[in-house]
């Protein structure tokens, strides 16, 4: 048994960048990824916002002999993979018997649409034979275990919006459990098809000028992609072999809501959080800074501040809460594994993420939510929450080392 | 019509492994152009586009070379034009 979990590599493909530090340094700078959609003109889409991967050259990244068989997502996992484990300094031959547990809310949409396309619309008659094997949920997982070598418990984890936390969840608990040392998790998604869109579109969350977590004047999530992947190992495996460790993963809460299938629960989300402190073994007196779920609705935002007053009481006042939403717009199944990166990087650096675009708190929104300017404060406990559509909720727990 | 199967179903397995066009004679075994089953899938998908026929699951199975490929694709096309 392995007590104590810690993450040494660090992984990201967003709209704000196609690494890390490009990531860290347009959050620190409170610089938005949301821009107009792209790829989708004349398609009669109300959507008109998106947080898109841009610039994103598949042919830099892979052998072209691969690229055929990766959907975007999947590019997206391996690329985040590969810059985790290059930063945790790990070779390629110590992953024979590490674990991947790659979080996604949708898979191979892209796959699987143009498909759908090829046969309602275009009146084929025959799928291409890639359509499974590249568009299957557990595509990417598998593609980041054949490229990166990873031979040990390899599999997909999907919870909608959760799936990145809860995929991580379940590699720390793999470590803690023993069964491995290292393991690579977070999530990865790639909904800008045409399809993906449309249903967004009907479900009337989307905004369509800008994503504005907690302030009153929010009109709703904006649609990102993208990957953040960590690399967890046990302390001991960290330190036997001179890791330099960036924070430890106190502890992991998980709950299910067994209530709506897309109105939340602040009753639920408090419970997750509950049992990740517990899990943790810490105080809600311990805890700085929370990294919100804050996707700009109006029913998530008020339910999460909601869910914070339930777990924090009057402790609540003294906590800074942010939504890196508001820059990296709402990657479904990455979602997780972006925040997760940017608490990891807030506990490192002492900066604490703003939301941005606040204009003023929105009603039941009444929590310091560090508005739009990143904040230089040290901090030694931070959460990270994710409240999925369907009430599946999964907390990270990370303290500073 | 012979040279113009012999070239799509050529182009097909070139497309497929990535490899020049004129590297492959028709005696060459899909063995030794490295042809997974996914990747003979895909050439037979291909082929089958192209030709407008549809190869029954049974003769891929008999594949080995890229002659055995260009033979099925006409045995088919002479049976759909006698139907």
């Amino acid at each position: 048994m392995n007590d104590r979990v810690v993450i040494t590599g660090l992984g990201s493909v967003s709209a704000l960048g196609l690494n890390t530090d490009q990531f860290w340094s347009s959050v620190k700078e409170g610089r938005s990824g949301i821009l107009p959609l792209t790829g989708f003109d004349n398609a009669g889409l109300k959507i008109n916002l998106g947080a898109q991967v841009r610039a994103f050259d598949p042919t830099v990244h892979f052998f072209s002999k691969d690229v055929p068989l990766l959907d975007r997502y999947s590019q997206f996992a391996l690329v985040a993979c590969r810059e985790a484990i290059d930063q945790a300094g790990l070779a390629a031959a110590s992953l024979g018997g590490a674990a991947a547990v790659i979080g996604t809310g949708c898979g191979g949409k892209e796959t699987d649409e143009a498909t759908y396309d090829h046969l309602y619309r275009q009146q084929k008659t025959r799928a291409h034979p890639f359509t499974i094997p590249k568009g299957m949920p557990s595509a990417a997982a598998s593609q980041v275990s054949m490229q990166l070598s990873i031979a040990g418990p390899v599999f997909t984890v999907s919870s909608a919006c959760s799936s990145a936390n809860h995929a991580i969840a379940q590699a720390a608990l793999l470590i803690r459990a023993g069964v491995v040392d290292v393991a690579i998790a977070g999530g990865t998604d790639a909904p800008f098809t045409y399809g993906l869109l449309k249903a967004w579109e009907a479900l009337r969350v989307v905004s369509s000028d800008n994503c504005r977590p907690f302030s009153a004047d929010r009109s709703g999530l904006v649609l990102g992609e993208g990957a953040g992947m960590v690399v967890l190992e046990s302390e001991r495996h960290a330190k036997g072999r001179g890791a330099s460790i960036l924070v430890r993963l106190a502890g992991s809460g998980m709950s299910a809501d067994a209530g709506h299938i897309t109105d939340p629960s602040a009753e639920g989300a408090a419970r997750a959080i509950q049992a990740a402190l517990k899990d943790a073994g810490l105080n809600s007196q311990d805890v700085d800074y929370v990294n919100a779920h804050g996707t700009g609705t109006m029913a998530n935002d008020r339910t999460e501040t909601e869910a914070l007053h339930r777990v924090f009481g009057s402790d609540v006042k003294s906590l800074m809460v942010s939504s890196t939403k508001s820059m990296h717009g709402h990657a479904l199944g990455a979602s997780g594994g972006l925040e997760f990166v940017a608490t990891v990087l807030a506990l490192c650096e002492g900066v604490i993420p703003p939301t941005i675009n606040f204009t003023r708190p929105g009603e039941g929104c009444d929590l310091d939510y560090v508005p739009n300017t990143a904040r230089e404060k040290d901090i030694h406990v931070a959460i990270s929450n994710s409240f999925a559509f369907g009430g599946l909720n999964a907390v990270q727990v990370l303290q500073a080392v | 019509m012979a040279m113009d199967i012999e070239t799509i179903v050529k182009t097909a397995i070139a497309n497929q492994k990535m490899i020049d066009v004129d590297s492959i004679a028709l005696e060459t075994s899909l063995q030794d152009l490295g042809v997974t089953s996914l990747d003979a899938i895909t050439i037979v998908y291909e082929v089958e586009e192209i030709c407008d026929i549809e190869v029954p699951n049974d003769e891929l199975e008999s594949l080995r070379s890229v002659q055995d490929i260009v033979a099925g694709v006409h045995s088919l096309l002479n049976k759909k034009a006698g139907a």
